[in-house]
C-alpha cells in the first residue's frame, strides 16, 4: 500500500481535491432517464448542506448545476441564490453567472409588471 | 485487494514510462488557462445517448486537475436557450465567441468517434474512441489527444498482462449482454488522457503544488 502510494506520488498527482457528492453517476443517471434527475437535485442538496455545514469549499460548478435544477422546474428565486453562490466561490464564473442573474432579474420583474 | 493495489501501483507506472510521443505544450503554457468552458460532444457513433454520457465523465477529471471548469449540464442548458442545440453547430463556431460568451479561458471540444459493442458468441467486447481538442479563447488550439479503449473479456482469462488483468477487474462487472456499460472505459479514457498519459494536461491553478 505504502509502495503503491509512493510509486503514485512519485508520477501522478491524484489526490482529490474536492468531495462531489456523486455528481457524477447521478448526472449521467439523469441523462439515461430524465426522471431521475430529480435524483440529482437532492443529491446535490444535501451534499452542498453537508459541505458547508462542514466549512469545505463546495467543487466547483455544483452550486450553479443545482441553480439550473431549480430553474428548470421554475424556481427562478432558488435559481439566482444558487447562481450567486457559484459567482462568489469562483472568480471564474463571475462574467457566466452575472449575466444569468439579471436575465433573471429582469424576467422576474417582469413579471411582477404584468401581475400588477 | 493487495493484489490490486499492486496493479494498480503497474497501471499508474505503465501510464508515465510508456511515453511515445511527447507533444510541445507551449501554446498551452503561454495561454496559462484557468478556467475550461466543456461543450456538447459531437457523436460519430451510432448510440444517440453517447454525448451526453460522455459530457457527465469529463467535469470530474479536469476539475481535479486544478481547473475551473463550467457546470456541464448549465452550459449546455445556456446554448440550447441561445438556440444551439447541435453540438456539429456548437462546434462550429468560432472559438473566441464561444468562449466571450461563456467569459472561458479556454474550450474543451470532444468528438466520440466510436461507442459500440461487438457481441461475439459467448462474449462481448466494447470499444470507445474520442478525440479531444483544447482551444483557447483566442483560437488557438493549445492540446489535443486521441484515446481508444477496449474491453474484451476473453482476452484476460489467460492473459499474462497485469494492465489488462486490472482493465478486466475494473470492468468486468460493467458488461452484460443487454445494456454494456460504457462508463468505466470512458473514465479510463479521459484519466489517461488527462492525468496519465504522455501529454497529460499541466495542473491546473487549484491544484496544490506537490512537494518533492
Amino acid at each position: 500500500m505504502a509502495l503503491a502510494a509512493l510509486v503514485m506520488g512519485g508520477c501522478v498527482t491524484t489526490t482529490p481535491i474536492y468531495q462531489w457528492g456523486g455528481y457524477e453517476s447521478k448526472l449521467y443517471a439523469g441523462y439515461k432517464d430524465q426522471t431521475k434527475m430529480e435524483e440529482l437535485r437532492v443529491g446535490l442538496e444535501t451534499h452542498i448542506a453537508a459541505m458547508n455545514a462542514s466549512g469545505q469549499k463546495v467543487a466547483p460548478g455544483l452550486y450553479a448545476e443545482l441553480g439550473t435544477l431549480y430553474l428548470q422546474s421554475g424556481d427562478s428565486v432558488k435559481a439566482r441564490g444558487m447562481y450567486s453562490r457559484e459567482r462568489d466561490a469562483w472568480p471564474e464564473s463571475k462574467g457566466l453567472m452575472g449575466a444569468m442573474i439579471q436575465n433573471l432579474e429582469r424576467q422576474e420583474s417582469a413579471r411582477a409588471e404584468t401581475i400588477k | 485487494m493487495k493484489n490490486l493495489i499492486l496493479l494498480s501501483a503497474v497501471l499508474v507506472l505503465a501510464g508515465c514510462v510508456a511515453q511515445p510521443v511527447k507533444q510541445d505544450m507551449s501554446a498551452f503554457i503561454a495561454a496559462a488557462p484557468r478556467s475550461i468552458l466543456v461543450v456538447p460532444t459531437i457523436n460519430k457513433s451510432l448510440d444517440v445517448d453517447a454525448p451526453n454520457y460522455v459530457l457527465s465523465t469529463l467535469p470530474v477529471p479536469l476539475a481535479e486537475k486544478g481547473y475551473y471548469v463550467f457546470p456541464v449540464n448549465t452550459t449546455k442548458y445556456v446554448l440550447e436557450q441561445e438556440g444551439m442545440y447541435e453540438a456539429d453547430r456548437i462546434h462550429g463556431e468560432p472559438t473566441e465567441s464561444m468562449a466571450k460568451l461563456f467569459g472561458a479561458d479556454a474550450v474543451l471540444y470532444v468528438t466520440i468517434n466510436r461507442w459500440d459493442a461487438q457481441y461475439l458468441l459467448i462474449a462481448a467486447s466494447v470499444t470507445v474512441d474520442f478525440d479531444y481538442r483544447l482551444v483557447s479563447k483566442d483560437g488557438t488550439e493549445i492540446w489535443k489527444e486521441h484515446k481508444t479503449m477496449q474491453y474484451s473479456p476473453q482476452n484476460n482469462n489467460n492473459s499474462g498482462s497485469a494492465l489488462a488483468a486490472l482493465i478486466g477487474a475494473v470492468i468486468s462487472a460493467a458488461i452484460t449482454r443487454a445494456a454494456p456499460n460504457y462508463l468505466p472505459l470512458t473514465q479510463q479514457a479521459n484519466q489517461q488522457v488527462f492525468v496519465l498519459g504522455p501529454n497529460a494536461l499541466p495542473d491546473g491553478p487549484y491544484r496544490p503544488k506537490t512537494k518533492q
